[in-house]
């Protein structure tokens, strides 16, 4: 017999089931990394611009808060960007404050003490067709973002 | 013949089929037998004292074995669904017979389990016997610790109330401040973006099989490896002061799963002999205090369990952080160091997640590692209690854990809202209504 034949003809034997073993252990680890999300929706509608006063407003829903300042309206996250904790605003100092740690942000988001590392999102707000507030958390923009809501609609 | 007399022989004739009559035959028991064959047919009365070891091992072990039958039956009346795992919780409290109790030993078990496998690390590090062969039972004592604290994080989520929800949204973003991995990591973990049913079925899974499975592993190669270093350290100066010459290999068999080997065993060729009065047969005198430790250790978690129950919150509501929101008191310290560890370095940011959370733990981890292969004190130092040569290297130790006790009472007692500073006697502001 050929030795040099067999030898091939064994690595390619046991190797095929070495490399069977291993690609379902692959398997069975890429069945850990999910495909499908439940998840709320990153894009989704709040309430109609005239619907909100002045000031900051808090959405327990969707973790935001909403700015209005006269027909200008911009959305800030309530994530705090230290350890993703839901930071809390403080109407008398104007400032949004972390209960965990303690980061402090200005009205506008920029950390100003405390640990957090970045200022907190503001997310893209747009108008819908029928006329509500369009928020898209997947697209962050520039804090100084402004959508502003025509008056027939406000 | 008293009757006690009579009533142990009439017991040897029905569990015995036979009687040692030799010290050979006597040890020739312990290690055929099924329960016995685990301890070493004898051992230095040294190492079984109590006042070199304080038990602490066996301490934990037992705590191990009261959380897993606790938590097996916790098994039978939880359900790890984010609907109905905080009901079912609050049925466990207030609907099953001492249900509260299986539930609060479980919690004290796993709160004193975290303590008392520090304070046994503490010991082995205070009599050195993390020296030369041991070296690698340190390491696997490391990660016998590590799981430890998994198991206790893992099992924080479980009760779905404000305090799971909270302490382990933190506890997974400093996993995002991981390097490179980090984000991928915190993903696998929840199984999605944001904590939810995939996280509590994974955090589930792992806390009740995956974890344990791995401590149960780990234990028992923890367990062989104390034998096969010959022991605990504390028989080192016993061996050391006896002055007397290794014994020659012995010829003897080695079972492996191939077959019977024959050579010499580790063993014969690491040992020398003690004297007969310094040995005594584990059995009685190792399994009469294990029996004791575990006893004391059961009536101490029964105890605290009767008299504290285990906190329960409010429904998981991730819409509101509490203010403050702390985590388990053995991450406190973590928590304290996240919260002052941001560091600015002109437009360079680096989040105190990073510094506190990865860096610093990392690094005291590495250096606890690393501490055997670093320790370059006399072999005489080995098996002591606070020896004066290794007075420096016990002090670093205990400031380190002193340190880490002090960041633990902080947070756990000086901290208010919104991690400010704050008295134990002094009252907190009421929290406007802000939302």
């Amino acid at each position: 017999m050929d030795e040099g034949r067999r030898g091939v003809l064994r690595i390619l034997g046991k190797g095929s089931v070495a490399a069977a073993f291993l690609m379902q252990l692959a398997a069975a680890a890429r069945a850990f990394v999910p495909n499908v999300l439940y998840e709320p929706l990153r894009r989704f509608k709040l309430r109609k611009p005239g619907d909100y006063p002045q000031g900051v407003t808090f959405d327990a829903d969707h973790r935001l808060f909403v700015v209005r300042q006269d027909d200008d309206f911009h959305v800030i996250s309530a994530v705090c960007t230290h350890l993703g904790c839901t930071v809390q605003w403080k109407l008398d100092r104007k400032t949004f404050d972390c209960p965990c740690h303690g980061s402090r942000f200005q009205a506008d988001g920029t950390n100003v003490s405390g640990p957090a590392p970045r200022p907190l999102s503001c997310f893209a707000v747009a108008a819908s067709p029928d006329g509500y507030l369009e928020v898209n958390t997947a697209e962050e923009v520039a804090r100084d973002f402004r959508f502003v809501a025509t008056k027939g609609r406000a | 013949m008293s009757l006690r007399e009579y009533l142990r022989q009439r017991w040897r004739a029905m569990t015995w089929s036979w009687a040692p009559e030799t010290e050979l035959e006597a040890s020739d028991a312990i290690v055929r037998n099924l329960w016995l064959h685990w301890f070493p047919n004898k051992v230095t009365l040294r190492s079984a004292s109590w006042s070199y070891s304080l038990w602490l091992g066996t301490a934990a072990a037992s705590l191990f074995v009261i959380l897993l039958v606790t938590g097996m039956l916790l098994m039978f009346f939880y359900v790890p669904s984010v609907q109905t795992a905080y009901w079912s919780m609050k049925d466990i409290r207030f609907a099953v017979h001492f249900g509260f109790l299986l539930r609060n030993q479980h919690r004290w078990a796993a709160h004193l389990m975290v303590g008392v496998t520090f304070v046994h690390m503490a010991r082995v590090f205070y009599t050195g016997a993390y020296r030369g062969a041991r070296a690698l039972n340190w390491l696997v004592g490391i990660v016998l610790l590590l799981t430890t604290l998994l198991l206790s994080f893992t099992g924080y989520l479980l009760p779905w109330d404000q305090l799971a929800y909270w302490a382990v949204t933190v506890g997974t973003n400093i996993a995002r401040e991981a390097p490179l991995v980090g984000t991928t990591l915190r993903f696998l973990l929840l199984g999605g973006n944001e904590i939810g049913q995939a996280t509590l079925l994974r955090f589930y899974v792992l806390h009740v099989f995956v974890l344990p499975a791995i401590l149960l592993i780990l234990f028992a190669y923890h367990m062989w490896r104390v034998r096969k270093d010959g022991g605990l350290a504390a028989a080192e100066p016993l061996r050391r002061s006896r002055r007397l010459t290794p014994t020659a290999p012995s010829p003897s068999k080695t079972y492996s799963i191939f077959g019977v080997r024959p050579g010499a065993t580790l063993q014969t060729l690491a040992t020398t002999h003690v004297e007969e009065t310094d040995v005594a047969f584990s059995s009685p005198e190792l399994t009469r205090r294990l029996t004791l430790v575990f006893l004391l250790v059961f009536n101490v978690t029964l105890l605290l369990s009767i008299m504290f129950d285990a906190p329960l919150e409010e429904a998981a509501n991730p819409n509101l952080t509490p203010n403050p929101a702390k985590a388990p008191w053995y991450f406190l310290w973590l928590q304290e160091l996240v919260a002052s560890t941001t560091i600015r370095l002109g437009h360079v940011t680096i989040s105190g997640g990073f510094i506190g959370g990865i860096l610093i733990p990392g690094i005291l981890l590495l250096l606890a590692a690393a501490w055997p292969f670093l320790d370059r004190s006399a072999n005489s130092t080995e098996g002591v209690w606070w020896p004066r040569e290794r007075l420096l290297q016990n002090l670093v130790f205990t400031a380190v854990a002193v340190a880490i006790v002090a960041l633990i009472i902080v947070s756990l007692y000086f901290r208010g809202p919104s991690w400010g500073f704050y008295w134990p006697w002094q009252a907190w502001p009421p929290s406007p209504a802000t939302l």
